[in-house]
């Protein structure tokens, strides 16, 4: 169950994850940042719910989607902007840009820019829990287009085998580039791909707080139980473009109008309305206060050096 | 001394760094209770429980991808793959991942993994027979080494289990059984980046990698009963590559030919002869001779497999054709 202050959290790194976002895609369209940004509008409830649940020595695998992964797991925002435009002071060093955002101290293992790529990493790093004996978890996102590469099948059953306790959460948006889902996918629920692996798991509204936080919890607790598995699927939406700079021709105005009105994020501030946990004025403070971190992160980020051109040709072996 | 196997070393090498290192595990194929379809692994899991010795699905993807998150995360994964071949089924895993991750995410993490890959034409056919070494020399990021002694087998893979990076480790498959000496020493560990010279001579340089070696030494023997005395070095690891070993030895020799069971095209030659033609291009007093496996895949049957895998007899003729 989620107590009041778990769930203004959870509200406070959603506005900064959108807020965030909004003032990347115009630092791009203004041409202040380069970067290749694959936004996550819409689906920050599932991403920020999901991390919640997670100890600080979780591991987790995120997806090429958004900001929210990192505003969730505690990154400084800073440092992932110094990523985004090649400056000193990012997570890696100007070599993975955005798309490979890491911080192992929180159990960041940093992202494979092949989709699916993840599948067996994750698996890996699940073997290594069991081996040393922890109770760590490990956190692998996805989109349902990616569930379609060879990699999500042998892992899920690799780690159903093996009883790894890695859980595999499917961001279902619907949409994979220009391609719809039903288009590309056999089942109409990914969740169902479970079966295949005698693994449990469930689909759920992914764009409904306490939904992807009790699923996801029930899947955490299954796996530092030493029981294996879980695959879960959340239902939500790419509110934006594939990346930012997509002409978005592919789908329908009509269809993109219905989902904002499933925006999660007006959707969950009113819950804590009527839930009393947020009043007009403290709503106003929290997007005060993420517009201000975010400038002040922007400000650090402007003031950091580009990288060395050199570095290029560091950090290969070890 | 002791004499031992190549297989033996293998294992030894398993054994001595499993006992020493309790994150060290091994896991492929039917490892486990088969021993490994090459019954190197024999024994290993009832020493080492079934947490640390494995058999894993079919699934070249998961498993080999599983390595790099074992080993980013505290692991030393050994993973043998039945067939070198099959690093072709883990590219993206082999080459994206286990030799980028580090790279790409700034140096974060170190990726200790080694991949057993068993390698080389024995009657098995163009997807169970490639030296696909050269493929893997490309690709930055990963630790080649091709041991061709009982010796090496053992002081390589040692120190390829204790590296911080990942190691692609090929075993031809027509050494497991090939004899060698080893020292007494306890801990004989073999450095990676470090070419052997097998045999010390100025009419002539000949590289031999792997299965070549001792095809190579029979060559060097009878050029020597003809007046010849050649000079044979094993680089024993790809990457690194002992670039010194091979630029000071045609310096002295002026002449080389370099033996593998690659391809030809690009082969591991095609990039000695370019780094030569950099550095040292005015010691060749004669151009540099390849003799290695035509662009073709390797056929099974043995006529014909024959007539393509490189042998002492072309070896040979390359050797004196430079010679005369
Ligand atoms: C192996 C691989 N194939 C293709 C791509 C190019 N690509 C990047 S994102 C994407 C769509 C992914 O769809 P989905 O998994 O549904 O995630 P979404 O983008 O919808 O969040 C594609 C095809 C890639 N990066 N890797």
């Amino acid at each position: 169950m989620m107590d009041k202050k778990l769930k203004l959290d959870i509200y406070k790194k959603i506005i900064l994850s959108r807020r965030l976002e909004e003032r990347i895609a115009e630092l791009i369209k203004a041409g202040q940042v380069g970067g290749f940004m694959h936004p996550g509008v819409g689906q920050e409830a599932l991403q920020v719910a999901a991390i919640a649940t997670l100890r600080p020595d979780d591991y987790m695998m995120y997806a090429h989607r958004g900001v929210a992964y990192w505003v969730a797991r505690g990154i400084p925002i800073e440092r992932v902007l110094c990523d985004l435009s090649g400056r000193e002071g990012g997570t890696n060093r100007g070599k993975g840009g955005v798309m490979h955002v890491v911080f192992p101290e929180l159990g960041v293992l940093g992202e494979s820019g092949t989709l699916g790529g993840c599948f067996p990493i994750a698996a890996g790093a699940g073997m290594s829990i069991k081996v040393k004996h922890e109770d760590k978890v490990v956190l692998c996102f996805f989109g349902d287009g990616t569930s379609n590469r060879g990699t999500f099948h042998e892992s899920l059953n690799f780690c159903a085998v093996r009883k790894l306790p890695v859980i595999f959460l499917c961001e279902n948006n619907g949409w994979a580039v220009s391609v719809p889902t039903e288009q590309s996918t056999s089942v109409k629920d990914i969740a169902d791909r479970r079966h295949g692996y005698g693994v449990p798991g469930k689909t759920i509204d992914g764009n409904d707080v306490e939904q992807v936080y009790d699923a996801v919890s029930e899947a955490v607790a299954y796996a530092r139980a030493g029981k294996g598995p879980s695959l879960i699927e959340g239902k939500t939406y790419r509110l934006w473009g594939h990346w930012i700079g997509d002409p978005d021709t592919y789908r329908s105005r009509e269809e993109v109008e219905k989902h904002w009105r499933r925006d999660p994020l007006p959707i969950y501030e009113n819950k804590l309305i009527e839930e009393k946990l947020l009043s007009e004025a403290a709503k106003a403070e929290i997007d005060k206060d993420a517009r201000a971190q975010i400038d002040r992160a922007i400000a650090f980020m402007e003031k950091q050096p580009f990288m060395k051109p050199e570095t290029a040709l560091e950090d290969l072996y070890a | 001394m002791r004499t031992i196997t190549y297989a033996q070393g293998i294992k030894e090498a398993l054994e001595e760094e499993m006992r020493r290192d309790p994150t060290v595990v091994l896991y492929g194929e039917d490892v486990a209770n088969f021993g490994g379809i090459f019954r190197i692994t024999s024994g290993l899991q009832e020493e080492f429980g079934a947490e640390r010795v494995f058999d894993t699905p079919i699934s070249e993807n998961a498993f080999v991808g599983a390595a790099v998150g074992a080993a980013i995360t505290g692991l030393r994964p050994v993973v043998e793959l039945q067939f070198a071949d099959f690093l072709f089924t883990t590219a993206d895993e082999i080459v994206l991942k286990a030799g980028m991750w580090r790279y790409v995410h700034g140096g974060a993490f170190k990726v200790p993994m080694v991949v057993r890959c068993p390698s080389g034409a024995a009657g098995v056919g163009p997807e169970h027979g490639q030296c696909p070494e050269a493929f893997f020399m490309h690709s930055p990021g990963l630790r080649i080494v091709s041991p061709a002694t009982p010796a090496d087998a053992k002081g390589l893979l040692k120190s390829a289990i204790r590296d911080d990076n990942p190691v692609l480790y090929f075993e031809h498959k027509l050494l497991y059984a090939t004899k060698g000496e080893i020292p007494d020493d306890e801990d004989y560990l073999v450095p990676l980046g470090k070419a052997a010279i097998r045999r010390e001579g100025d009419a002539l340089t000949l590289v031999a990698i792997s299965a070549m070696v001792p095809k190579a030494m029979k060559v060097a023997e009878r050029l020597a009963q003809e007046g010849h005395n050649i000079e044979v070095i094993d680089p024993r690891s790809l990457n690194p590559f002992d670039r010194p070993a091979i630029i000071e030895s045609v310096k002295k020799t002026g002449k080389i030919v370099v033996a593998e069971e690659s391809y030809k095209t690009l082969g591991v030659g095609a990039e000695i002869g370019a780094m030569l033609m950099e550095e040292v291009l005015e010691y060749l007093d004669r151009p540099l001779r390849r003799v290695a496996m035509p662009d073709v895949p390797i056929p099974t049957a043995a006529a014909l497999e024959k007539f393509v895998i490189p042998n002492e007899e072309k070896i040979y003729q390359a050797c004196r054709e430079l010679l005369s």
